[in-house]
């Protein structure tokens, strides 16, 4: 067993923007090719009712690899460590970047793990396989996290999308990160934005009783249709209909300006302030798996000069976000995972950028199932290497699954076919969990 | 025997190495010394008649600016962990004369007045201040840069201070009482990625020998920030209208680069950095007249008194001298 540094805490046990309705049908509709013949009705093996209610996962992924020198794991050395300092955290002895004084004092609330050792320095392939928890080298494509938690915390009687991706300033849409799970369990794109989900009010001249009728003629229509002839594509196009009409329905719960303007004040009023307070409204919600995305950490140039603007950017919304989750106690049902495909170069290149890294890097989570003010994982002086505790992608992705109560060796039935839910040869970090 | 200062006919003439990246050199006004700041929080001093070197060590973090008194007397420097130190440049282990705590964050700018009296500096904190070279007492406090300033002279023969921020704009500070003079915006040579960071802004600032012209420098034509595709640019102004002259690039040489320094020559030419390259350019002159390669990115440049010789802090941890110059 690898030792793990640790303080331990008790754990928790306008309308502009959004998703068009016609966009969410078509693309939903687009992506019905990849699952005819595969049955809906996969279901993981293992998960537990009890222990996942409610439960939700908050993904911030910081796109292009922010450097763990200048977030979680700073280092002292003169050449690779870079010009900030340390600073000390609300848990004893964790330190991390002077940039982060704001989550520093929400550390008690959190968990870092510095001995990340990937083998893919491409943005496109480490993103793969930090959100799928595989390494992909057959034709099997593998759903990603948020296809997985979806799934895996899926209530029937649920009125919203379970794998929702927060975005300011466009339209959305599904994504294609679900794989054999079916489209239903991928990520659908809502803005944050005044109004809620953009088109999802009714037309001029159509009344809800009209309204009602329509659908209610859709139903009759579609049912005698079902009574004859059965299939995935029929049913999935018939579940988007129904989430489009739950999530019209639900559409004040996009509109963050609902709060008051203390709380968006408080958050901050940029883009990824206001996406951090869709997502805490979402929790609320109880949707399973929120993606927030801020991007453009991919400095190669001037990595000093830019992480000073971008981790100020991060830090004082994210560090609210996570005191008012605890406060008004959504944390102990939340983990909040600070996702990045990798990291950056000891090695401080000729532009003063950091080039990537996937060989040791670093994360942080927050919320429940994990034990708070836990480290795990060591680099050398440098930076360059792990030294203690070797994790990679398909550990996390077990830790993620555990930690809200998804049994990570279990399997999901696609069709009498078996798929296992998390790599089988790998397991969790037992010793960050609760 | 005279050098006749000619650029077409540089050569290197000496190259000094620490093993640590450097960011900025400076040459004291009598010519014995050569200092640089490098990124293991010391400054590196080679005596230049025998190239016998000294390491100051007294900053907690990198150093970044410096300047000396007229006199070559005193050495001040500035650094990202927040302070100035006056340094007792000319004896044989300099000690720091004063440390000053001047800004929260980084100190970005430093500069010496012209009778050695003031000394002012700029940092993160978004301020420019001006102390006493004699006691370390702060002497006027400016605020209103928006952003953080990069750097800062002292207007020539004057207390009135100019300082370009790191989104384009320029001030110029009353010497009397640090009221705002007047403002000038340097957008071509500004951008912003993601409405996060900044990007260019005024790298460095310097007066042409003459004082009719203020020319700004650091990159323009930037396509893609984090992978640092940009051009180095110098952006000169009229000083007493403001009236903006055409930039000044290297087209010579296709390459990423920052201007990171502006030297003017007392005949009118402009040095400037263009990443492994030193540029030259007529006054007012669109494209470098020539390029002098060296093997590694330059950060900093300062002419010797002798306005013949150019040294250079390279990000290799060497300062290399090109003697710019044919012998009459």
């Amino acid at each position: 067993m690898a030792k793990m540094t640790m303080n331990r805490y008790k754990p928790c046990g306008t309308i502009d923007h959004g998703i068009g309705r016609r966009q969410f049908m078509g693309e939903f509709l687009m992506g019905m090719g990849a699952i005819a013949g595969t049955s809906l009705f996969s279901h993981p093996i293992g998960a537990s009712e009890v222990t996942q209610r409610g439960k939700s996962v908050v993904v911030v992924y910081l796109n292009g690899g922010i450097s763990q020198f200048e977030s979680w794991d700073p280092k002292t050395d003169l050449e690779t460590g870079g010009p900030f300092k340390s600073i000390p955290t609300s848990v004893p002895g964790i330190h991390i970047s002077e940039l982060l004084p704001y989550t520093a004092q929400q550390m008690h609330h959190m968990a870092l793990i510095r001995s990340i050792s990937t083998d893919l320095d491409d943005h496109g392939l480490a993103n793969n396989i930090v959100r799928s928890g595989r390494t992909t080298r057959s034709a099997t494509e593998y759903p990603e996290l948020g296809a997985v938690v979806s799934k895996g915390l899926e209530r029937a009687d649920f009125p919203l999308p379970g794998h929702i991706t927060t975005m300011v300033g466009g339209s959305g849409g599904r994504a294609n990160n679900a794989a054999y799970l079916g489209p239903q369990y991928a990520s659908v794109a809502i803005g944050a934005e005044k109004g809620g989900i953009v088109n999802t009010q009714l037309p001029d001249g159509m009344t809800v009783t009209a309204d009602s009728r329509r659908h209610d003629w859709r139903r009759f229509v579609n049912g005698r249709h079902r009574s004859k002839v059965q299939s995935a594509e029929m049913d999935a196009y018939t579940q988007c209909y129904e989430q489009a009409l739950r999530l019209m329905e639900k559409r004040e719960l996009f509109d963050i300006t609902r709060e008051a303007e203390s709380v968006q004040e408080a958050y901050g009023k940029t883009e990824f302030g206001k996406q951090l307070l869709l997502a805490r409204r979402l929790v609320e919600a109880e949707v399973p798996f929120i993606e927030i995305q801020h991007g453009g950490w991919d400095f190669h140039h001037n990595n000093f000069e830019f992480h000073l603007h971008y981790v100020a950017d991060f830090d004082r919304p994210f560090a609210h976000f996570i005191g008012d989750l605890h406060q008004r106690g959504l944390l102990e049902r939340t983990l909040v995972i600070v996702m990045t495909e990798f990291g950056r170069t000891p090695k401080i290149n000729a532009g003063y950028g950091r080039d990537h890294y996937p060989k040791a890097w670093s994360i942080a989570l927050a919320g429940c199932g994990i034990q708070h003010g836990a480290v795990i994982g060591k680099t050398d002086p440098k930076g360059i290497e792990v030294t203690d505790r070797k994790v990679d992608h398909r550990h996390l992705f077990h830790t993620y699954l555990r930690a809200v109560g998804i049994d990570s060796s279990g399997e999901f039935d696609i069709a009498g076919r078996r798929f296992p839910i998390a790599d089988p040869a790998f397991g969790p970090i037992k010793e960050l969990l609760a | 025997m005279t050098t006749k200062f000619d650029p077409r006919a540089a050569k290197p003439i000496s190259d000094w190495e620490h093993h640590s990246k450097l960011l900025c050199c400076r040459v004291d006004p009598t010519g014995t010394y050569v200092v640089a700041g490098a990124i293991d929080y010391t400054i590196q001093r080679w005596e230049i008649a025998t190239g016998k070197k000294t390491s100051l060590a007294a900053h907690d973090n990198w150093v970044r600016t410096l300047g000396f008194s007229p006199d070559g007397n005193t050495l001040y420097s500035g650094a990202y962990d927040g302070r100035w130190i006056a340094w007792d440049i000319t004896s044989e282990t300099p000690q720091p004369i004063r440390v000053i705590q001047a800004h929260a964050g980084w100190v970005r700018g430093l500069a010496v007045s012209y009778d050695g009296k003031q000394i002012a500096t700029c940092g993160n904190d978004k301020r420019v201040k001006a102390w006493s070279a004699n006691d370390g007492q702060l002497l006027r406090e400016m605020v209103g840069h928006s952003n953080i300033p990069y750097c800062l002279q002292f207007v020539p023969n004057n207390y009135d201070l100019v300082s370009g921020d790191i989104v384009g704009n320029i001030h110029q500070w009353r010497g009397e009482d640090g009221t705002l003079v007047r403002s000038f915006t340097a957008s071509e040579i500004f951008f912003h990625i993601g409405d996060i960071a900044p990007f260019g802004g005024i790298i460095h600032l310097s007066f042409s020998p003459d004082g009719k012209k203020l020319t700004a420098c650091g990159l323009h034509k930037c396509s893609n920030a984090p992978a640092g595709n940009r051009r180095a640019v110098a952006l000169s102004m009229d000083w007493t209208t403001g009236e903006k002259r055409p930039k000044q690039e290297c087209l010579k040489k296709d390459i990423d680069a920052t201007m990171w320094r502006v030297a003017y020559h007392p005949d009118g030419t402009m040095i400037g950095n263009v990443a492994k390259d030193i540029g030259f350019w007529n006054p007012d002159a669109e494209d470098a007249f020539h390029l002098v390669e060296t093997p590694s990115d330059i950060f900093d440049l300062d002419l010797h008194p002798n306005q013949i010789d150019l040294y250079t802090a390279h990000f290799d941890g060497h300062v290399r001298c090109h003697r710019l110059g044919s012998s009459a």
